[in-house]
């Protein structure tokens, strides 16, 4: 077995053009970034309060739906073609969803964009979560909508590959790699009807002017019904790496294979019922049905702490492996001087301190002390802004080798990078926690007001603003070494030799322990949908029998569509 | 990575860093018990002082 | 299939932790008897937020004053409407040791509701009618803001809320 890039050329080049993407959405986003740090904090305010919001929509949009899924499907693309041992079925099917994502990401950016020129009226000032009535250019939507479409096309065509290997392989375990790459999507496809609705019947027909209102609340919860899993969809490719690269680099092998599949079940079966816990504060929904998502997020708990004993009793077989001994001593014997692995385990410990945050958000009534403060900010930034982010980042330090032919720039400048994302990123979501328990609001340009103080126990809120910029510095230090450290290589400035093939070694504890039934993906996705049906279709039903599809201030066009509706709906009854 | 049964590891997979090869029978996450243990009760602590203490300790509160 | 002991322990004490977060919260819910905004407030249409009824006689409008309205005993009543980029009557001013229901909603845009410092923080969302009943024991000023992004000027959406001391309070008791 060679390198990827020799005996795949083709799929390589799918996965270098979306790894491709996904950095120049990093750059942009995380630039982006570094100007709103310093502009809320007011330390330097080159823009309008005005422009903020539109440097915040690009933020958003460029970091967690372009870099994480765009380099989600590079690395998905590897996980297939590299685990059944056979080329796409057919190539042009696989360049044809990358260039998909890329025409809807070029109609969703060009709106965008839009709102920093007056030349043009177009503007997509709606953030990432573009609450309606909050409106965008239909161009908004329809790239979204055609971002996702790719994203759809890409999950078909990797169940392709499956279904083919299966084929010519009855009986055998899927791979590892392939089962978490299949409900990883499955997933996908349930998360995705939610937005998938609000935006074909309602924001886009209502952007362009065919209906004249909306139901802010159901696409609200139309966005919610997508907008919690897609925070799996980021971490699902992280805890593939976590699971078969991490246990390799440290030296030592994945503890249990079984386990692996089961915590990807878990979150098929129960990322998507949980959305209403974003809406803990949300008129027109009833507390008992913030209950029952309150009860299936802390059970959504489950497979991240069950992750956290096998990722780590992983990384300890191989230190113990390379020589390491004691309780606690055989840490030191990790390949510290590895940025790949250096990366991920600071990756992992902030994700470990990001659960404890995510467990209060999950806290329905607790939801009270911190709903929409900085607090939240604070929370994400430690999960998708370092567990996925650095996870990424760290993992290219080993992965970019294999899809580009060429042996990885400097190691010291890759470990320098690492460690100085972690460390920016331990002053700006510490200090971004503590200013939201003051009650400082999220999303906002400039937090000082005329009649209002916020507090903090301990030092002041000052200090935290100096360390939410200073943070903010040292990312932006960092994504620049990390950008400029994959120009390196992908060009091979340093034109060394070629690179070794990888080869991850098995699970301790192989698939042939895995009880049968785990492969059964009919069976998990129905469950899945039958604890949707359960969460959702009460909630959904009271909010559109009391305000209607399109909201009360409806005309006759909406009057219309709601008709039309109304009588397609029993005859879709019937139907088979 | 499709078949993993304990022996069939060849150590070039670790570029010769590792020193020997543990198997799963003889093989105790000690360390890594101890670890996610006091993982556990920083966790516990620190929900209880944000529930109590941050939470229920101020108001005004909806009720 | 085979799990390790130690696993099998860790996957107790986590379904251990699991249930004493539920328990906590539920203990929120039920002991310490916070409610959640919820559906209470019903449905408005946000062209016609001053017509809501609030109840028999009383519409939103009614008591859309920079004081709130007594009902009897020590509850009281206000109603603010959220609107880019204010909250309207502004300031509001309740009396010490009221617990005061408010009605909060908006004709545009989706809103925030926050009570700097306090649990006092809700959703508002054009069509829906937030409903909230907040206790205050004490006298004094909270500083209230916007914390849901409601377009360009939405850092400059404040109010204040001001709790007075029950020998100072003139409005309605």
């Amino acid at each position: 077995m060679g390198l990827f890039v020799d005996d795949y050329p083709d799929e390589a080049w799918v996965v270098r053009a979306a790894l491709a993407s996904s950095f120049l959405a990093l750059l942009i986003g995380g630039l982006m970034g570094t100007i709103q740090a310093l502009h809320r904090t007011g330390f330097l305010q080159v823009i309008e309060n005005s422009t903020y919001y539109t440097v915040l929509t690009l933020h958003g949009v460029s970091l967690v739906i372009l870099f994480t899924i765009f380099f989600l499907v590079g690395f998905y693309q590897w996980a297939i073609t590299d685990s059944l041992q056979r080329p796409s079925e057919n190539i042009r099917l696989t360049k044809a969803w990358y260039g998909l994502m890329v025409l809807g990401t070029l109609m969703a950016s060009i709106a965008i964009l839009g709102g920093f020129t007056d030349v043009t009226d177009m503007s997509a000032d709606v953030l990432f979560t573009f609450y309606a009535p909050l409106e965008a250019h239909p161009l908004f939507y329809l790239g979204l909508a055609t971002f996702i479409i790719g994203t759809w096309v890409a999950g078909f065509d990797w169940f392709r590959s499956w279904w083919a290997w299966r084929k010519d392989n009855p009986g055998e375990r899927t791979p590892l790699r392939t089962f978490m790459v299949l409900t990883t999507m499955l997933m996908w496809y349930l998360a995705t009807i939610g937005v998938a609705v609000a935006v074909i019947f309602f924001l886009l027909p209502w952007s362009l002017g065919l209906v004249d209102s909306v139901n802010a609340l159901l696409t609200r919860t139309l966005f919610w019904f997508f907008g919690h899993p897609v925070v799996y969809f980021w971490l699902m490719p992280v805890y593939m790496m976590w699971y078969v690269i991490l246990p390799k680099l440290s030296g030592g092998r994945l503890f249990s294979d079984p386990l692996a599949r089961i915590v990807f079940v878990l979150f098929l079966i129960l990322s998507v019922p949980t959305g209403i816990h974003h809406q803990y504060l949300d008129p027109g929904i009833a507390e008992g049905f913030k209950y029952l998502a309150m009860t299936n997020t802390m059970f959504l708990l489950l497979p991240s702490l069950l992750t956290a004993f096998t990722v780590v009793a992983s990384m300890e077989h191989g230190a113990r492996q390379r020589g390491g001994t004691g309780y606690f001593r055989w840490l030191t014997a990790l390949p510290w001087d590895k940025p790949a692995f250096t990366g991920m385990a600071l990756a992992g410990l902030m994700f470990a301190a990001a659960g404890f945050s995510g467990m209060v958000n999950a806290g329905m009534n607790l939801n009270y002390l911190v709903h929409n403060t900085m607090w939240v900010p604070g929370h994400f930034h430690l999960t998708v802004g370092t567990a996925v982010a650095l996870t990424f980042m760290a993992v290219t330090y080993w992965f970019l080798p294999q899809i580009t032919g060429n042996k990885v720039f400097s190691k010291r400048l890759g470990l320098w990078q690492v460690v100085l994302w972690f460390v920016g990123m331990v002053f700006m979501a510490n200090a971004m926690h503590r200013v939201g328990l003051g009650g400082e609001p999220r999303r906002t340009a400039d937090p000082f007001y005329d009649g209002v103080v916020f507090d903090t126990a301990l030092g002041s809120i000052s200090e935290l603003h100096f360390q939410i910029a200073l943070g903010g510095v040292l990312l932006t230090v960092s994504l620049l070494m990390f950008i400029a450290h994959v120009a390196l290589t992908w060009f091979d400035v340093a034109n060394r030799s070629t690179p070794e093939p990888e080869v991850l070694p098995p699970a301790l504890s192989g698939p042939e322990h895995a009880p049968a039934v785990l492969e059964n993906l009919r069976l998990w996705t129905g469950i899945a949908i039958v604890l949707i049906v359960l969460t959702y279709t009460l909630p959904l039903a009271s909010i559109i029998s009391s305000s209607g599809f399109f909201g009360q201030a409806g005309t006759i066009v909406a009057g219309m569509l709601d008709l039309v509706i109304t009588v397609a709906q029993p005859l879709l009854e019937v139907g088979p | 990575m499709s078949s993993g049964t304990e022996s069939d590891v060849s150590p070039d997979v670790w570029d010769g860093e590792i020193e020997r090869e543990i198997g799963h029978d003889e093989y105790d996450p000690i360390g890594t018990l101890g670890l996610i243990a006091i993982y556990f009760v920083i966790i516990a602590l620190l929900w209880i002082f944000m529930y109590f203490v941050e939470f229920l300790g101020r108001g005004p509160t909806v009720v | 299939m085979e799990i390790h002991r130690y696993e099998k322990l860790w996957f107790v004490v986590s379904m251990l932790l699991i249930i004493g977060f539920i328990a906590t919260i539920t203990y929120g819910a039920v002991g310490a008897g916070i409610q959640m905004v919820d559906d209470e407030g019903g449905t408005v249409d946000p062209d016609n937020i001053g017509d809501y009824e609030i109840r028999d006689g009383v519409t939103f409008e009614d008591l859309q004053e920079p004081q709130a309205q007594h009902v009897e005993g020590n509850e009281y009543e206000v109603a603010i409407q959220a609107i880019q980029f204010a909250f309207i009557p502004n300031p509001v001013e309740v009396p010490e040791n009221s617990e005061v229901t408010m009605y909060i909603t908006s004709p545009d845009v989706i809103h925030g509701y926050k009570l700097a410092g306090t649990n006092v923080n809700t959703m508002v969302i054009p069509g829906e009618m937030t409903e909230i009943t907040v206790e205050f024991d004490e006298p004094g000023e909270y500083g209230a803001v916007c914390n849901e992004f409601c377009g360009a000027g939405h850092e400059e959406m404040e109010g204040i809320l001001r709790v007075v001391p029950e020998d100072e309070w003139e409005g309605d008791a």
